[in-house]
């Protein structure tokens, strides 16, 4: 009887963890994962602390837009939680040089791998909203509008490049500026110059018949032509994006436009050649001749591929890779253009744009100190400097630093000589660009056929990011 | 009069040992279950700072809708099934092995243990690395063709890789507490039974299994909690790919609420979840405790 009881007891509990393990599993990885990224935070909020204890709680004042700005008078701090940890090290030094002229602001400066947009919804329901966060640029602007400040009046409004401020708009209506961004950035198709000389192609393949020749040869010579990254669904939208502006191109609207025919379900596809034939010709193209198992290989597994001179082009990736890249392989000669869409080489172009923003919280108790440091990142001389010469990014000001890294050379080069296609990604929401990740995956695995998955990309394009806004 | 004195005390005491488990388990479960229940009537993203009120559009949308929230819950029956199944039976028989006595039992019996003291995530990242970058290369000398299949690639065997890694990294739990049950079998019962003539098979499935009943209880009910809670493992492998075949229900709950920002929609989805849990678990119980057999 007593054992009975025990199991009885012991059941009970069981449910009880059952219960919280699926009523409200949401809630409880937030904490495991807000709980693994505290431990750095703290360490670093203790570090801003222990340099600035005797920080007096001093009414910030409101600085003048024009002239020399003195920041020494701001004072208070300012909570910065962002994503891109590959930056941390740039950032805290570019934080380390704003205490030099804002002695009374500390920064505390915290960053995540994983889950970032997670996190900050725990934030900001748990009404603790950072003072500087990030989204994506473009369609998610929208969604976190009400809590961004409109920097359009700002003096960072003079330097910040065009590329740039144009994707910081609010979509739904053109207008503000509700973000800066940490770079620019270039998207493309990275390759090995040395792969393409060795089997006698001095050009890079512009149009897709030059594409599949150059895949034969190079395959015949004992390298696999690509590597794809297919295990991640973010490698899909990178790749699509000129694709996209194709069919845009050809059907004589602009990319926007045709995004928001996708959305509202009044587009199909099938009428967009350059998507149904030439970009799923590039998926099968790029299977074909690409990594033995295109659903395992990942980001890392691109660049190993890449890097160790095992492949010759890199799908769907862009300038970020060539850090990593070159410490695998420090002497490999990287050359950089666009993706071959169609018979048509003026639409073989390289993306540029910034596909993340930082936004400035309207609400935020240290409103001026906060947009007193995002202005002095953006137009004093040592914020301008920091783009090229510490984090080495692609500045997202108008500058004429040079850089170091291959890609964004000949990005530049390719953008001033043949101009740039329109950075599709950030029309539609990274939920949708997953979603279609996965379609894709799908499709690649063979669980289902170009027209069937043609029908659920539309039909999930409708439900993610159509009515729902 | 100092009888019931005491029983007040006794009294006053019960309520305040357990306030404040009542308390933690109250704001960390009971307060975000309800909340949940409140969300899944609405629309909300999870970061406007309204959410609109929907009544049941959610769950009915969950029905009407696309099939990824019926394919995730078919997907965590099969892996729970496979799951309950597999490491029961093979935790069972390797307790079976562990408690004879032979040399270095107990280094075989920490063996099986190490997995279950690791982080699932750190599990799940080990076997990635194993089932892409190790087979690959155990290929290259074997030529055995199975290590040449994409195991988390390809949709089909993507469970089944999935379910591997879930049985192995658990089992060792299992097996210590089949062990505690096999040794709690007393002695002088398998001697009468041996005196009554019985072999050794008969030994086992006659006495020894009936007797295990409160073992079986807790490992058949722990491993499917387990395998209906699902998350990190999947996670960490495949993250519900390749194309979305291996979405357990949580991973689900998780996407929808995080990643789609539909929060409403997620937590209609884990409320709906919690039933069919609650369903189960009490069959599954109600069965089990039948069959027990005390001593």
């Amino acid at each position: 009887m007593k054992k009975k009881l025990l199991a009885t007891v012991l059941s009970a509990a069981m449910i009880g963890s059952v219960l919280s393990g699926c009523g409200s599993s949401a809630a409880s990885t937030d904490t495991a994962a807000a709980a693994s990224s505290a431990a750095p935070a703290a360490a670093a909020t203790s570090e801003a602390a222990a340099t600035e204890e005797s920080t007096a709680a001093a009414t910030s004042e409101t600085a003048a837009a024009t002239g020399e700005v003195d920041y020494s008078k701001d004072s208070g701090e300012i909570y910065m939680f962002i994503s891109s940890p590959e930056y941390a090290d740039a950032i805290n030094t570019l934080i380390d040089e704003y205490k030099e002229v804002a002695p009374n602001v500390t920064i505390n400066y915290e960053t995540t791998q994983n889950d970032y947009p997670t996190l900050l919804k725990a934030k900001i329901n748990s009404g603790e909203i950072p003072d500087i966060f990030s989204s994506t640029s473009g369609k998610e602007i929208d969604t976190y509008k009400e809590y961004s400040y409109d920097l359009s009046d700002q003096p960072l409004m003079d330097t910040i490049s065009d590329s740039v401020a144009s994707v910081m708009a609010s979509p739904s209506d053109g207008t503000g500026m509700y973000g800066i961004a940490i770079k620019g950035n270039y998207f493309g198709m990275v390759y090995n110059k040395d792969i393409f000389d060795e089997v006698g192609i001095t050009a890079f393949p512009q149009t897709t018949t030059e594409l599949e020749d150059a895949c034969e040869k190079i395959s015949a010579a004992g390298y696999t032509p690509f590597t794809t990254g297919y295990a991640e669904w973010w490698v899909f939208k990178h790749a699509a994006q000129s694709f996209i502006d194709a069919a845009a191109e050809d059907a004589g609207i602009s990319t926007a436009e045709l995004v928001t025919k996708f959305e509202n379900g009044e587009a199909k596809i099938k009428d967009y050649p350059a998507i149904y034939d030439n970009f799923f010709n590039f998926l099968d193209l790029t299977v074909k001749y690409g990594d033995d198992k295109p659903l395992e290989t990942d980001l890392s597994g691109e660049e190993s591929a890449f890097g160790t001179g095992k492949a010759a082009m890199v799908v769907g990736q862009g300038a970020w890779i060539e850090g990593d890249v070159k410490s695998i392989n420090p002497d490999i000669n990287i050359g950089f253009d666009g993706y071959p869409v169609s018979d048509n080489a003026d639409q073989c172009k390289v993306i540029s744009g910034s596909d993340q923003a930082l936004h400035v919280n309207k609400d935020s108790e240290n409103l001026q100190a906060t947009l007193d440091f995002v202005n002095w990142w953006y137009t004093s001389d040592t914020g301008k400097a920091w783009f090229t010469d510490v984090a080495g990014v692609v500045p997202p000001i108008k500058t004429d630093a040079e850089s170091d890294f291959a890609i964004i050379n000949q990005g530049n080069a390719l953008a001033a000589d043949e101009g740039t296609n329109d950075l599709e990604i950030i029309y539609s929401t990274d939920s949708w660009h997953q979603s279609a990740g996965e379609i894709l995956q799908a499709y690649l695995a063979g669980t289902n056929d170009k027209d069937e998955t043609c029908s659920q990309l539309e039909a999930k394009w409708q439900e993610i990011d159509g009515a729902a806004e | 009069m100092g009888k019931s004195k005491k029983g007040q005390k006794e009294k006053l005491e019960n309520v305040l040992y357990t306030l404040p488990a009542i308390v933690f388990v109250t704001m960390m479960m009971y307060i975000p279950f309800v909340m949940s229940g409140y969300y899944s009537l609405t629309e909300w993203n999870g970061i406007s700072k309204t959410p609109k009120f929907v009544g049941f559009a959610n769950f009915i949308d969950l029905v009407t809708g696309d099939k990824s929230y019926l394919t995730s819950l078919w997907f965590t029956m099969k892996y729970t099934i496979f799951f309950v199944i597999v490491s029961n039976i093979l935790a069972l028989a390797l307790a079976v092995v562990l408690t004879k006595k032979f040399k270095g039992v107990n280094v075989y019996r920490g063996m099986f243990f190490i997995p279950y003291i690791m982080s699932m995530t750190i599990v799940g990242f080990i076997w990635k690395f194993i089932f892409t970058q190790g087979f690959s290369k155990l290929f290259e000398t074997t030529n055995w063709g199975f290590l040449n299949l994409s195991w988390l690639g390809d949709p089909k065997l993507a469970f089944w890789a999935v379910s591997f890694v879930g049985v192995w990294q658990s089992l060792g739990f299992y097996i210590v507490l089949y062990i505690a049950g096999l040794q709690a079998v007393p002695n002088d019962v398998l001697e009468a039974a041996v005196v009554d003539g019985c072999n050794g098979r008969q030994k086992f499935f006659k006495v020894t299994l009936p007797l295990l009943g409160p073992s079986f209880t807790t490992c058949i009910f722990m491993s499917l909690t387990n395998g209906l809670k699902v998350f990190d493992i999947i996670l960490a492998l495949t993250k519900g790919g390749p194309g979305g075949s291996t979405y357990s229900a949580t991973l689900q709950i998780y996407k929808v609420a995080f990643t789609d920002n539909n929060y409403g929609k997620g937590s209609a989805e884990a409320i709906i979840y919690f039933l069919v849990v609650l369903v189960i678990t009490q069959l599954v119980l109600k069965g089990m405790s039948r069959k027990e057999v005390d001593l």
